[in-house]
């Protein structure tokens, strides 16, 4: 069947009242975890994730998806209004759209951004259609070699995008790996760290872990930094304005940059580990420097906010590619999502579409209609993202705390996994505040036992020789792309923190 | 403080790395790679990787610790949610949210005293309803039988 045929058959998957509901439901809430501030789209999944359980296996994927890219959405709203980012994808967007807001153009500014947020998601979309088929035909060929270094790739490129902290990167990685061998090896029947405990034999459960380190630790860390005292007084009141509307001058002077930012965000969502923050500083740093009014940027130009907005929405697309045909998460978000497909009993990967085309463009299909929902939602509801915004976090942190508990308890109704979900939280606000990096963790405790299963695989096959490694062309080529990756994204990642030194700089 | 925190992770990577060596062997019956291969990979690379670290840190000095006032906030606020964890045990998912929940916002949301109560009350309906009757997922069951 021809794309354009599947992604009918995904229409017609995605379109059933249901589906509509959930998908919604997801775009909606996305939107609400994008709003609160230190909550993004991974803590956002993680903690809603067991409520999906009661779900059809396409609905609860539609609707995790639409919190995915629904938090892009939602975490510009208080970049605007309160200069303060919902998530670090939208940091960028504070640069130019605080001060169009200042300047009394915070109408406007919203309606561009959920205007340019709608057409880097539906570009991206109509990229993972076209591309989806040809890197899942790709990647056919793939054995286990190739899936350890697609392994090795994803968790060298996350932990080289850190920085400076690039150790502790590596360490958060290694803690992963280690309680990811925790449970009985499946190759020997053989028990690892279970310490004779019944509840430890199937392994460290993914779901605590990930809500421990993503909501509570997050959660701690925003108390750490004062959130709770600090008030929403300086919220721009943008309904006291002249004009709501966008001006043609508008629309005209960011047409291009939006197509540019789309293509270019969805190129850096490919690659592992870079992702929408990345994409988003580098998205305004290109268009700051190929402007004819470059002066202009940080003092409330529309193209400023445009250019990171289209950027971090196009990437959030992208970042599925490698997760619907490698079945390799790059970023804590997507790692989440793989988890609930496991979940599911789907593993995504070379095969998936082939043998799950229902799912698979349903998927796809969603959203398409959910960039499309997004795109009415975060345009005729702000003013109930503007109620939320002023909800203080002193009383949403608590709430935060019930719901991660009830819902970690809600999937497998144990009282050890609740409680392991407390010990990632108070070990996840540590380590933020110590710079390590809880997404690396998380990461590495998805791919740990890919990754061992793979490896251990390979050198049964090569009888304990690592040099089947570059004895295959494809393993070949992942070992030349991953060695081109690590030298050039240190260079993306200084071009993006320099746009946000300079901004900082100038603010 | 940050040195301290390495040192655990040191002493969780040694004795990590210690059970991979002492319990779990590195090839099979079968003389295939074993429950063992992995495990002291990772183990070494974690006790060299927070070996390093410490050392670098310890070369730069001890950094200033951070007076920060919201230490008590978030020292409370983890207090709070240890406790919660105990409640849920003893009193169940609904009474044990609002004991919870009425606690917190009291310490956390001073002087709002008809607020915090409709709060303590409304939210711990609200997930119920949400997760017990809607999702028909498991609430946490009280150790005593609870008259509803």
């Amino acid at each position: 069947m021809d794309i354009f045929g599947d992604l009918l058959m995904g229409l017609s998957v995605a379109i059933t009242p249901i589906n509509i509901l959930y998908l919604l439901a997801g775009a909606m809430v996305g939107m609400i975890v994008g709003v609160i501030p230190g909550f993004g789209p991974s803590a956002g999944l993680a903690i809603l994730l067991p409520m999906t359980f009661g779900m059809d296996p396409i609905g609860a994927i539609m609707m995790l998806a639409a919190i995915y890219y629904g938090a892009m959405y939602g975490g510009t709203i208080t970049s605007i209004l309160l200069n303060t980012p919902g998530e670090s994808a939208t940091v960028a967007s504070t640069f130019d759209g605080f001060p169009l807001a200042k300047k009394g153009r915070a109408g406007p500014a919203l309606v561009m951004q959920a205007v340019a947020s709608f057409v880097g998601g539906t570009v991206g979309v109509i990229m993972i259609t076209v591309l989806a088929p040809l890197f899942a035909q790709v990647s056919r060929s793939f054995g286990p070699p190739e899936y350890f270094l697609l392994a090795l790739m994803g968790m060298l490129t996350l932990i080289v995008m850190i920085g400076q902290h690039w150790k502790l990167g590596l360490i958060s990685a290694m803690i992963g790996f280690a309680l990811g061998t925790v449970g009985v090896d499946l190759e020997t029947g053989q028990g690892r760290y279970t310490f004779g405990s019944a509840e430890l034999i199937g392994g460290i459960y993914f779901i605590p872990i990930a809500i421990g380190l993503f909501g509570l630790g997050e959660l701690f860390y925003a108390f750490y930094k004062g959130l709770h005292k600090t008030g929403t007084g300086g919220i721009v009141q943008y309904d006291k304005e002249e004009r709501f509307w966008p001006t043609a001058k508008d629309w005209i002077s960011t047409r291009w940059t939006m197509a540019r930012h789309s293509v270019l965000g969805f190129v850096v969502g490919v690659i592992p580990g870079a992702g929408a923050t990345i994409a988003s500083l580098m998205a305004y740093s290109t268009e700051r420097s190929i402007s004819k009014t470059p002066e202009k940027f940080g003092k409330g130009e529309m193209a400023g906010l445009v250019a990171p907005e289209t950027a971090n929405n196009a990437a959030s697309s992208g970042a599925m590619i490698p997760l619907l045909t490698l079945g390799i998460p790059g970023s804590a978000s997507t790692a989440v999502l793989l988890a609930a497909f496991l979940l599911w009993g789907l593993r995504p990967g070379p095969l998936f579409m082939e043998q799950n085309p229902e799912l698979a463009w349903g998927l796809i299909a969603s959203m398409y209609l959910g960039n499309m929902a997004l795109l009415a939602i975060s345009i005729f509801a702000i003013p109930l993202f503007v109620q939320l915004i002023k909800v203080p976090y002193r009383v949403l942190g608590p709430t935060v705390v019930v719901i991660c508990t009830l819902g970690t308890f809600s999937v497998n109704a144990s009282f050890v996994e609740t409680y392991l979900m407390f010990a990632a939280g108070i070990i996840g606000f540590f380590m933020r505040l110590y710079g390590f990096s809880p997404a690396a963790l998380v990461l590495a405790l998805v791919l740990g036992p890919l990754a061992e299963e793979a490896l251990r695989q390979t050198l049964t096959i090569s009888r304990g020789s690592f040099m089947i490694f570059v004895e295959r062309p494809a393993s070949l080529w992942i070992i030349g792309v991953t060695i081109a990756l690590l030298v050039l994204l240190p260079l993306l990642n200084q071009v993006g923190k320099s746009a946000g030194q300079a901004e900082k700089a100038g603010s | 403080m940050r040195i301290a925190f390495l040192f655990v992770v040191l002493a969780g990577a040694v004795y990590y790395t210690s059970v991979a060596f002492l319990d779990l062997s590195f090839l099979s019956r079968t003389g295939r790679l074993g429950p063992g291969f992995f495990p002291r990979i990772v183990g070494v690379a974690a006790i060299a990787m927070t070996i390093w670290v410490i050392v670098d840190a310890l070369r730069e000095g001890r950094a200033p610790d951070d007076e920060s006032s919201t230490w008590g906030d978030v020292l409370m606020l983890m207090a709070l949610a240890v406790a919660y964890a105990v409640l849920l045990r003893l009193f169940g998912g609904l009474i044990a949210t609002v004991i919870y929940l009425g606690l917190t916002l009291s310490l956390l949301n001073r002087g709002h005293h008809r607020q915090n109560a409709v709060l303590s009350i409304a939210i711990p309906g609200a997930v119920y309803l949400l997760f017990d009757r809607l999702l028909n997922a498991n609430m946490p069951p009280a150790l005593f039988d609870m008259p509803f």
